[in-house]
């Protein structure tokens, strides 16, 4: 599997794009959606500096400040789990336990084939039908441990 | 000029400029409201909140930094209130600030904690919580160290370096409470920050600090303070130097003052250590039977001054010559030409401006009657547009380029033309790349495209240049050959760009032109220069304010070395040698017999080296010059140094050429002297003597002074470099009405004519300083270079300066932070030519060319066109002057630095 966005891939991406500001975030988002360890890169970085006429510290400034973005290598597959008091009252703790027990993944963690990276999120606004968790992009609600192996057997 | 409006504060009436800054305004009439974030130089920010007013009939406290004045604003700066929100907000900066304190740097956040009583912990209404902040402290700097448990986060920093030095190098990471300064992806050493040190000076709180010196140097305890003129390029930035122990310990750059504004760069302000350095030449030294030996100051004296006198005598006074310096005095370069029109009888005075600007200076002394930059340096900011060609001035005027940087960021149109990428294409909204040696076809392809356009000044024309409409037709009817299709043809550029350049250009409303070394520095250098001039004549870009064509200048003072008559053809003033009614004057002011001094120009830099090596020149006295490095066709150089009798030479280091001495005589630094210089945009600032000359060292003029008179010369009796200047004030029209009280604060640019006169700040404005006033059109051809790439020598070199290292590297290569940056030669090549070479970058090679070869790094980069190839001429292990050609140009006798054909190999 590859590893790595090389440095053409990542300027086919960049050329989507015309060097305004107002691209720069949703630009990044589909180069990092794009790496298969699902982070920016030191090439991301170069790369998307040059595009968009930006130093390297500014570039560095934006993607460190917004959580969305991972400076670190990540899983294909990202599963936020919501850690709001409404969800925890019916039952994330034991979906962060299952987790853990059943694939050997804590929070902040990704498993050994590169496959998941486990994050705790503020409240995904599903209250009404919690514990609820995201996958990527998709959210997965009312869960317990058959769900969760389902979720996990597709994306496999 | 801002209507004049009056507002209250505290109930004291103060006048403002009408949109000025509050906090501004009330810190100037003496209302001491605190701030950290805010600084002048800078757009608000609003950052700390310490600098909160009440403004009647605005609810709340607002923070004055971000207010512009309006017309009866009436402002509480002071009362209770104000001052216990000040104090709350100061004690919460303190919770999340590291106080430890190193004292080497000035703090402006103490004053303010003792200020608010909240020197004690338990005074402080918050606790402190910095050491459960994660810290980042970046170390990877030469110049610098960043620790963001000091940080305020108050944006200065951010600000100096894009604002103020145009770079954006710095911004902020992470986000919240562990927000810290980032240069790069977390390392300064590997960002694009050259170490400038601006946003060190503009840090309020010690979280960006200087390196050199930290460890020892306690601020409270330097002994002095003195500001001089920066020793290194010819922006002339002010720079303020502390002094412990008679050592230099730190430069700043000095706020409010022309041309730099406390700006500096990485030589400026971390180039020092040679000053200070053990190398430093501290004896006289004669060398007897190929050994240097130290002698005393009578001894050396005595012998030079009776073989120069000898050699006058046996071959007549046109066997001595000399080379005066770019890198001293005004009043040195005074007397140093004096010395050599009254002690050795004859003109044979110049320095290394022939290898530089001579061209450029030819040309436009030959077009307008003045030889230097038209405009000021502020100019570079708020002109609508620049055209930069043959200068990288970035690296090689680095504060000139910072307001080019602050223009472009302001909607300036910038054109570069280069044959190598340099930073400035960056910001360039047209770069045209033409061949190397091009030029004078490229410029005649652009004139033609405005003429066809019909983007020429036609009023200008007729009422500024001599011959009008008349003189244009014949530049027209030679451009009309220089098609769009053409120019390509010869020069690589295409069409389009040549019409978008003609366009911006042209069509400007102010236009500059800023020329360099690329232009100058060629057989058909002061071609190239013509071709530029009849550019801005035909569009009129020149003759009003904000247009004009300017030589930035590479040395210190290499403008006042000419303006002074460091000249083989002209007297101080830029009268030339042959005016009799001029020398009859200067004759009286020297107390000579007009008899004496030679009315027939003397011999100029390259040819002074010819006739040496032809035989005719015999000795040589030279002041702070290093030929063997500067001079082109070095094996040749090295010859003809070889065949003089009797060579001296003073300088402040030994050198590739002290080497091939008989005296060698210790002087100045221009840290140690009096005097003044004059920088690129004509401006006469002042030296000041900030440390004592090592050892022996003396002054160069009062070696010239001393030699001289053991020759039997009386060349004058001074007390000080002040009494020098009033003399040469005398001699030169231009310098007439400055003296050094004028010029104690700021310096005045020249034309000065009496006290009255302000100074000049834009030439030509009433008309040009030819004789009929107007200006003149030279139409000249474009010609092919005599030595073309053939099998043996497939490639061309061109050459130029790195930002870190400075001529041929003699100070720059004294100080460890500019090596840390830049210590090793290479050259460029094209990828295309490095397949062909089978090179890869860093492979070590072989640059050979008819005249010599060198061992240098090859460094593959798309910089330089396909068959060219480009080196830096600083290192003396890799000497770019092995390579080039004696072969000058015919009117300027300026050397080809920029195009010697070669031949690259791998090791």
């Amino acid at each position: 599997m590859q590893k790595e966005l090389n440095k053409e891939q990542i300027i086919s991406i960049l050329q989507k794009y015309s060097p305004t500001k107002d691209n720069i975030l949703k630009c990044l988002h589909e180069l990092q959606d794009a790496h298969p360890q699902n982070y920016i890169s030191k090439v991301i970085l170069e790369e998307t500096a040059k595009h968009f006429k930006l130093t390297k510290g500014q570039i560095f400034g934006i993607v460190s400040y917004y959580s969305m973005f991972s400076l670190k290598p990540r899983g294909r597959y990202l599963v936020r789990l919501c850690k709001s008091p409404v969800c925890n009252m019916l039952g994330a703790k034991s979906v962060t336990e299952y987790f853990d027990s059943k694939f050997n993944l804590k929070p902040g963690e990704t498993t050994t084939d590169g496959m998941f990276t486990l994050e705790l999120a503020e409240c995904l606004g599903r209250c009404g039908k919690g514990p609820s968790m995201m996958i990527n992009r998709e959210v997965v609600t009312e869960l317990d441990s058959k769900k969760i192996d389902e979720i996990i057997n597709t994306k496999k | 000029m801002s209507k004049i409006i009056e507002i209250q504060i505290d109930s004291k009436v103060v006048k403002a400029a009408e949109g000025s800054n509050l906090l501004q305004v009330a810190r100037d009439n003496g209302f001491d409201i605190p701030g950290l974030c805010y600084h002048k130089k800078l757009t608000p920010t609003g950052a700390c909140r310490l600098c909160v007013v009440k403004i009647d009939n605005t609810p709340g406290l607002i923070m004055s930094c971000t207010v512009p004045v309006k017309e009866g604003m009436k402002i509480t700066a002071f009362d209770e209130e104000l001052e216990q929100n000040r104090r709350h907000t100061l004690s919460y900066l303190l919770a999340e600030h590291n106080e430890e304190f190193d004292d080497s740097y000035e703090d402006e956040i103490r004053p303010l904690i003792k200020r608010y009583n909240l020197e004690k912990p338990e005074n402080r209404p918050l606790k402190p919580i910095w050491q459960g902040i994660p810290r980042v402290v970046d170390n990877t700097s030469p110049v610098l160290t960043y620790d963001s448990s000091k940080c305020i986060r108050c944006f200065r920093c951010i600000k100096a370096c894009d604002e103020i030095q145009g770079k954006g190098v710095l911004s902020f990471a992470d986000r919240g409470i562990s927000k810290y300064i980032v240069a790069g992806f977390g390392e300064w050493f590997n960002s694009e920050c050259d170490g400038c040190g601006e946003c060190i000076q503009l840090c309020p709180t010690g979280a960006i600090v200087e390196k050199p010196f930290r460890e020892s140097l306690k601020i409270s305890e330097i002994d002095s303070k003195v500001i001089t003129t920066c020793p290194y390029c010819g922006v002339g930035c002010q720079t303020e130097i502390f002094v412990k122990n008679d050592t230099i310990v730190r430069v700043d750059g000095v706020d409010d003052v022309s041309p730099n504004d406390g700006r500096l760069c990485v030589k400026g302000r971390f180039g020092y250590q040679y000053a200070n350095s053990k190398k430093r030449l501290t004896h006289p030294m004669i060398k007897r039977n190929g050994v240097f030996e130290k002698v005393s100051w009578d001894e050396a004296l005595d012998f030079v001054s009776s073989k120069f006198s000898e050699i006058k005598q046996k071959y007549g006074s046109k066997s001595l010559a000399g080379y005066s310096s770019a890198k001293c005095s005004n009043e040195e370069n005074y007397i140093f030409q004096k010395f050599i029109r009254i002690a050795f009888g004859n003109n044979n005075v110049d320095y290394c401006t022939r290898l530089c600007h001579a061209s450029t200076v030819t040309a436009m002394l030959k077009s307008f009657g003045d030889g230097a930059g038209s405009n000021s340096i502020e100019d570079f900011e708020t002109t609508d547009c620049l055209l930069v060609t043959g200068n990288n001035i970035i690296d090689t005027h680095p504060i000139t380029a910072t307001y080019v940087k602050r223009g472009k960021a302001a909607g300036q149109k910038i054109i570069v033309i280069d044959p190598k990428w340099t930073p400035l294409v960056k910001y360039a909204d047209v770069w045209l790349q033409p061949k190397l040696a091009t030029d004078v076809a490229l410029l005649n392809g652009l004139i033609n495209i405005i003429i066809e356009n019909g983007w020429i000044d036609k009023n200008f024309i007729e009422n500024r240049v001599e011959g009008g409409m008349q003189a244009f037709e014949s530049l027209k009817e030679l451009a009309s050959k220089y098609t769009p299709e053409k120019t390509e043809e010869i020069t690589g550029v295409s069409k389009e760009k040549l019409y978008e350049a003609a366009k911006i250009y042209a069509t400007a409303k102010t236009a500059m032109i800023a020329t360099g070394m690329g232009m100058s520095q060629q057989t058909v250098g002061t071609n190239n220069v013509f071709s530029l001039i009849n550019m801005c004549l035909i569009t009129g870009q020149i003759g009003k304010e904000l247009c004009g064509l300017n030589p930035p200048r590479g040395q210190n003072n290499v403008q006042g070395a000419t303006d002074v008559g460091a000249s083989p053809v002209n007297y101080p003033g830029y009268i030339p040698v042959t005016n009799e009614d001029n020398r009859k004057k200067v004759a009286e002011i020297w107390k000579v017999p007009f008899e004496s001094l030679d009315p027939k120009p003397g011999l100029t830099t390259i040819e002074i080296m010819n006739a040496a090596y032809d035989g005719e020149i015999k000795a040589m006295y030279i002041m702070g010059e290093n030929p063997v490095v500067t001079d082109p066709d070095r094996h040749h150089t090295v010859e003809a140094i070889k065949k003089l009798d009797f060579l001296v030479v003073q300088d402040i280091f030994e050198t590739e050429t002290t080497e091939f001495a008989d005296v060698i005589l210790p002087a100045a630094s221009l840290y140690e002297k009096d005097g003044t210089v004059v920088n690129s945009d004509r401006r006469v600032l002042r030296l000041r003597k900030a440390i004592s000359a090592p050892g022996e060292a003396r002054q160069d003029w009062q070696i010239c002074v001393d030699i001289a008179e053991r020759m039997g010369f009386k060349i004058g009796s001074y007390n000080s470099p002040e009494d020098i200047f009033a003399e040469l004030a005398k001699a030169a029209p231009i310098f007439g009405g400055i003296t050094f009280a004028r010029i104690e604060k700021h310096g005045i640019q020249w034309p000065c004519y009496d006290e009255n006169h302000p100074g000049t700040s834009t030439l030509f404005l009433e008309k040009f300083n030819t004789e009929s006033g107007k200006a003149k059109i030279f139409p000249v051809d474009y010609k092919e270079q005599s030595e073309t790439p053939n099998t043996n020598y497939p490639l061309v070199m061109n050459s130029g300066r790195l930002l870190y290292q400075y001529h041929s590297a003699t100070m720059s290569r004294k100080s460890k932070v500019l090596n840390a940056y830049a210590n090793e030669a290479y050259i460029i090549i094209n990828p295309e030519d490095a397949v062909k070479l089978g090179l890869k970058d860093g492979d070590k090679v072989k640059v050979t060319s008819p005249r010599g070869s060198l061992e240098t790094t090859a460094k593959v980069s798309d910089e330089v066109l396909k068959g060219e190839t480009f080196m830096p001429w600083h290192f003396n292990e890799a000497p770019v002057n092995a390579l080039t050609r004696n072969e000058i140009d015919p009117m300027s006798k300026i050397g080809p630095f920029k195009y010697s054909v070669v031949r690259v190999e791998r090791v």
